[in-house]
């Protein structure tokens, strides 16, 4: 019986849930890393005796844009795929930064209580009473646009989001015997928290890192839909719903376009933190199976 | 009575800690937009100035001082109802958040309701399939919708209600040639107030594409903590033991699981009508609605930062108040934390 177990996938890689994720997450990976090879044209080269072009299989589509151009003449399919590096690029850097800083605070508060816990839970106090969209659009104002100001300004306003959950869950986990005994035994505070606390928050840690991935998406795309984010030089997936806006009758499907790429892109990080949530969080699988 | 003593109490301690808070956000929103490459005195001239008219302008202004005195004099002006006058509207700040904020509390109410509708309508579903074979298919979708924020259910329903179809229309508050009547700045209730029925329906319309949007990306978080709070309290004695007295499972279900499954529930409405009136913003921007999501845009393209100061505290302004509303509301629903 064991022998078998052993030789079986992860539990957490059983589950459909995180399969169907982790695909969705390598189309988009495999659409940002070979961008150039797989985009038919030049996101940037602008076409004017070409612009607003039906997709392909409409009528007055053309075979040299798939689905159609933009505003500009721009190819909508290859601004897509070039769209999802930035996509990407802020999921990831923004969501491991975000997740970085909120387990620091969080581990500590938890940790230690006290008044540490009183000043960190203050301040993520006074950031909640921002709502993220205003606060993230502020900060752009103040940081400046480009990518590395739209992670930035993602990882300012979303650490909140790990310290708060995580917090707690440290705060239960801190009040096991076996932290008692690792600090009986001498450990040091550092060394108690890496080794003994750490390892029970982290499944958490990671569904909510899938799931903060989902959100830096949506919030890049927010970002760029009104011009605060990446330079207008750098295909995004909101600059591409601004342009499609502007001539919603003529070409609805430049609009199209795009809702489902961002939609897509948020589902699979949605669904794969959903699967890793019921897989990995094992209170949450008593209770549910129940 | 015990009960207002109780509110009250809770009333003044959190207002308490509302002011320390809403000083070290108003600090913040004055240094970050201070921190900015841009001059407020050069913008505020005209593009002929020379450098001594901006120099005096400069000191008007008071942007020669030390950031700390530059911030007492901008909150003492504050305390004095003067956040200052717009740079690009050339209007005072104050005046313009008055007349957006109203259309953004109108949205996001409205908002609110349908995302309350949907959500409990929902969740009393997913607690119904539960342990059947439609539940995986409902645990998908709810996935699925979780998936879709409420600028993409705006400009999805844009399209489908605004342009494929022509049924709605999706630009403003009202269409032109409707009269509109100012008493309080809520346009639903003035147009009442009024007896002005043609305006009322007219901004009813307009309404119903972004509060949709809204509601609808709203209520997916709410579906999912309502039936697993509903989930939770079917596992208490007190529903196996209504169960024996033989009351019928409706009864059961409005009296018994509802009643407590609706506290967590509601304190996460709570959270997401704060956040909601942020969300408003870019449904704002789609749909054209004059609101404050409005205003922000405009000033932040502008770098208009007496709006953006002004503007930013008043969202601080209002999540705070929400969240001590549903704090007392919290309190009065739930007797447990009533008792001493």
């Amino acid at each position: 019986m064991a022998s078998t177990e052993r030789k079986a996938l992860p539990l957490w890689l059983k589950s459909g849930r995180v399969q169907t994720g982790l695909v969705i997450i390598l189309i988009l990976g495999i659409c940002a890393v070979f961008a150039p090879y797989l985009a038919p044209n030049d996101p940037n080269e602008q076409d004017l005796l070409a612009i607003l072009i039906p997709p392909a299989w409409a009528d007055g589509g053309d075979a040299m844009y798939p689905l159609g151009t933009d505003s500009l003449g721009r190819c909508v399919l290859s601004r897509l795929i070039f769209g999802a590096r930035v996509a990407l690029t802020v999921a990831f850097t923004a969501s491991v930064g975000a997740m970085l800083i909120g387990a620091f605070f969080a581990h500590v508060a938890g940790y230690f209580g006290g008044w540490v816990d009183w000043v960190i839970g203050r301040v993520v106090e006074i950031w909640l009473s921002f709502p993220p969209v205003i606060l993230s659009l502020i900060l752009m104002v103040g940081l400046g646009t480009g990518l590395r100001n739209v992670v930035l300004a993602i990882i300012l306003v979303d650490w909140t989001r790990f310290c708060r959950v995580l917090r707690s869950e440290v705060i239960v986990l801190r009040r096991r015997d076996y932290v008692s005994a690792a600090q009986l035994v001498g450990f040091s505070h550092w060394r108690t928290i890496t080794r003994e606390i750490l390892p029970g928050t982290l499944p958490l840690l990671i569904t909510l890192m899938s799931l903060e991935m989902g959100v830096a998406v949506i919030v890049e795309a927010i970002l760029s839909f009104v011009g605060m984010s990446v330079g207008s030089e750098t295909p995004a997936w909101g600059q591409m719903i601004a342009d499609a806006r502007q001539n919603i009758y003529e070409a609805p499907f430049n609009l199209i376009a795009p809702i489902l790429a961002i939609f897509f892109a948020v589902f699979g990080f949605n669904i794969l933190g959903d699967g890793l949530r019921r897989t990995l969080d094992t209170r949450l699988t008593q209770t549910e199976r129940t | 009575m015990r009960m207002f003593a109780t509110i009250a109490k809770l009333l003044v301690k959190r207002v308490l800690t509302a002011i320390p808070i809403l000083l070290v956000v108003s600090a913040l929103l004055f240094c970050i937009l201070r921190i900015l490459p841009v001059d407020p005195a050069a913008m505020s001239l005209p593009p002929n100035a020379t450098l001594e008219e901006i120099e005096t302008m400069r000191s008007e202004m008071g942007l020669d001082r030390p950031l700390y005195e530059q911030y007492g004099i901008w909150l003492n002006q504050l305390l004095h109802g003067n956040i200052g006058r717009s740079i690009h509207f050339r209007q005072d700040v104050t005046s313009l958040i008055g007349n957006t904020l109203p259309a953004t509390i109108e949205l996001a109410v409205i908002a609110m309701m349908v995302a309350t509708v949907f959500g409990l309508a929902g969740g009393l579903f997913l607690f119904y399939v539960r342990g059947t074979r439609l539940e995986a298919v409902t645990d998908f979708f709810s996935i699925l919708l979780l998936s879709l924020p409420e600028f993409l259910w705006s400009l999805f329903l844009l399209l489908i209600f605004g342009v494929f179809f022509e049924v709605l229309p999706f630009t403003g508050r009202l269409s032109p040639g409707f009269e509109r009547p100012v008493v309080t700045g809520f346009l639903l209730l003035d147009s009442l107030i009024t007896g002005n029925i043609a305006t009322f329906f007219n901004a009813l319309q307009h309404m119903i594409l972004p509060c949709l949007a809204l509601g609808i990306a709203l209520s997916p978080s709410l579906m999912r903590v309502l039936r697993s709070s509903l989930l939770d309290a079917y596992q208490d004695d007190y529903i196996h033991q209504a169960r024996l007295r033989g009351l019928s499972e409706k009864r059961i279900l409005v009296r018994h699981g509802l009643k407590n499954a609706i506290l967590p529930t509601l304190s996460l409405m709570g959270v997401q009508f704060g956040f909601l009136f942020g969300g408003t913003l870019l449904v704002e921007i789609i749909y054209s609605y004059p609101g404050m999501g409005n205003l922000m845009v405009d000033a932040i393209r502008n770098a208009d930062l007496p709006i953006i100061q002004g503007a930013g505290l008043t969202y601080c302004i209002a999540v705070l108040v929400i969240s001590i509303i549903v704090d007392s509301l919290y309190l009065i629903l739930n007797p447990k934390l009533r008792v001493r």
